[in-house]
């Protein structure tokens, strides 16, 4: 069936057009939200998305924009989304892409083995508070370079 | 680290585009300015935070619970970025500016100096007050000079961004709503149409600093008609009367003029004299003396690591 597993390839490059609403420019799927997609014979679409920590305010926001993206693509017939309690969200998700893009456009690291570097100089930084504005990321500074920077975790 | 021989050099530099970076040997105006204004955003940002906080038990419905707990995580994390790049300036150290805000003797923005009586009032923050910071926010980013304060804005505007989606979908609710909905929100409307109106400041001297080091890069009225010019049709066009009996639609222009305004209250508020002004100082200064056990605490593990 190859027209399905084109409209499955399809979907999910319109579902990999949305961005994160507070990151702008970095994909919800580079960021690891997408687990699963399916498209049945009829062009029914269901989508399980992981949310990064539970109660993230935006949750509802991204179902919209991820509900209007799938229902775009043409041959689509419904969408279901729905949010997958496991597996849990990790930072091992985030792709070398959004990574990069995370660094570079908006100055944030992300930890790995729970360390993290300086996008501005590449030193390792030391944590100031694990509360940063969103669940998702913890405030740290570079002893390298001196900036205030946000970690991913 | 850049260093400039003479202030009419680091001026060229300013004029040029030229970022500068916290280690720069940047000149003592230039210093003192970009430290007060980060200090007064990071003021602002905290009390804001403690506003939304004040909500969380009294939002109506799990939903706008989560909004305002998010709402309140981003502004106290704002607020601790801001504050690490206002101490790094080495004017003041961050304890400095933190017992100088709960001792009234420094400033933070005129609209967290008034009293939040409903929720139409949270929605007339989230819709309108948000949006002119916003406003602000954007106008500051777009060719700010300093650059370890630029890079935070960055994702400061993103979020914002993220508040104000709320703030509209929070505005579409209660204007759909019923008549009680209705003259809640317009109640709050009458008071803080002006408030709101007034976080731009008066008009932008000739001669501002604050544009002259690439702090800000717009004037003042300018970003004010912005929202005006945004706001006034929206909230019209919704059903809802903007209190201002000069407000007019000049059907020639397509454009909205208001009225005069009184500054008097918003220099009530810069001598933190406004009307809620001293029990949201007291309020902010209650949290901190409450916490002073987890700094004490902080402070010994840290001794016993050294």
């Amino acid at each position: 069936m190859n027209v399905a597993v084109d409209l499955v390839d399809a979907v999910r490059a319109a579902v990999a057009e949305v961005d994160d609403p507070e990151l702008p420019g970095v994909s919800i799927v580079d960021l690891g939200l997408l687990e699963a997609l399916s498209v049945d014979a009829d062009g029914a679409v269901s989508i399980g998305l992981i949310p990064t920590f539970s109660g993230c305010p935006a949750l509802s926001l991204i179902t919209e924009l991820v509900r209007a993206a799938a229902a775009g693509v043409e041959g689509v017939r419904s969408v279901n989304i729905t949010f997958l309690s496991a597996p849990a969200w990790s930072v091992e998700r985030i792709s070398e892409r959004a990574r990069e893009q995370l660094a570079t456009r908006l100055t944030v690291a992300v930890e790995r083995d729970g360390r993290a570097e300086c996008p501005r100089c590449g030193t390792e930084t030391v944590e100031r508070s694990m509360f940063g504005p969103t669940r998702c990321r913890a405030i740290h500074r570079c002893p390298g370079c001196g900036e205030a920077i946000e970690v991913m975790r | 680290m850049n260093r400039w021989a003479s202030t009419e050099e680091f001026q060229a530099f300013l004029d040029d585009g030229g970022i500068v970076e916290a280690d720069d040997d940047m000149s003592d105006e230039y210093r003192a300015e970009v430290f007060k204004f980060i200090e007064l955003h990071a003021n602002s940002e905290l009390m804001g935070g403690l506003t939304e906080r004040d909500w969380i038990p009294r939002s109506p419905g799990l939903r706008r619970k989560m909004g305002v707990l998010a709402k309140t995580q981003d502004e106290i994390g704002h607020a601790h970025l801001l504050y690490m790049v206002a101490a790094d300036l080495g004017v003041k150290t961050r304890r400095q500016m933190l017992e100088d805000l709960f001792a009234g003797r420094s400033r933070f923005h005129n609209v967290f100096h008034y009293a939040a009586v409903t929720w139409g009032d949270q929605v007339a923050i989230a819709y309108l007050v948000d949006a002119a910071a916003l406003i602000s926010q954007q106008a500051v980013f777009k060719n700010c000079s300093y650059g370890p304060y630029r890079r935070i804005l960055r994702r400061i505007i993103a979020e914002e961004g993220f508040h104000m989606r709320h703030g509209e979908e929070m505005l579409l609710t209660i204007a759909e709503g019923t008549t009680i909905q209705h003259d809640l929100f317009q109640a709050a409307l009458d008071r803080w149409w002006l408030p709101a109106l007034q976080l731009f400041g008066p008009d932008s001297k000739p001669d501002d600093e604050l544009m002259r080091f690439r702090i800000k890069s717009e004037p003042n009225e300018v970003l004010r008609d912005r929202w005006v010019q945004k706001y006034a049709p929206l909230l019209t066009g919704y059903g809802f009367t903007i209190p201002d009996p000069d407000l007019r639609h000049d059907p020639d222009t397509g454009r909205w003029e208001i009225g005069p305004i009184d500054w008097s209250h918003l220099k009530a508020t810069l001598a933190n004299a406004g009307p809620d002004s001293a029990r949201r100082i007291g309020n902010a200064a209650r949290h901190w003396s409450d916490t002073e056990w987890v700094r004490d605490a902080l402070d010994a593990v840290a001794k016993e690591a050294a």
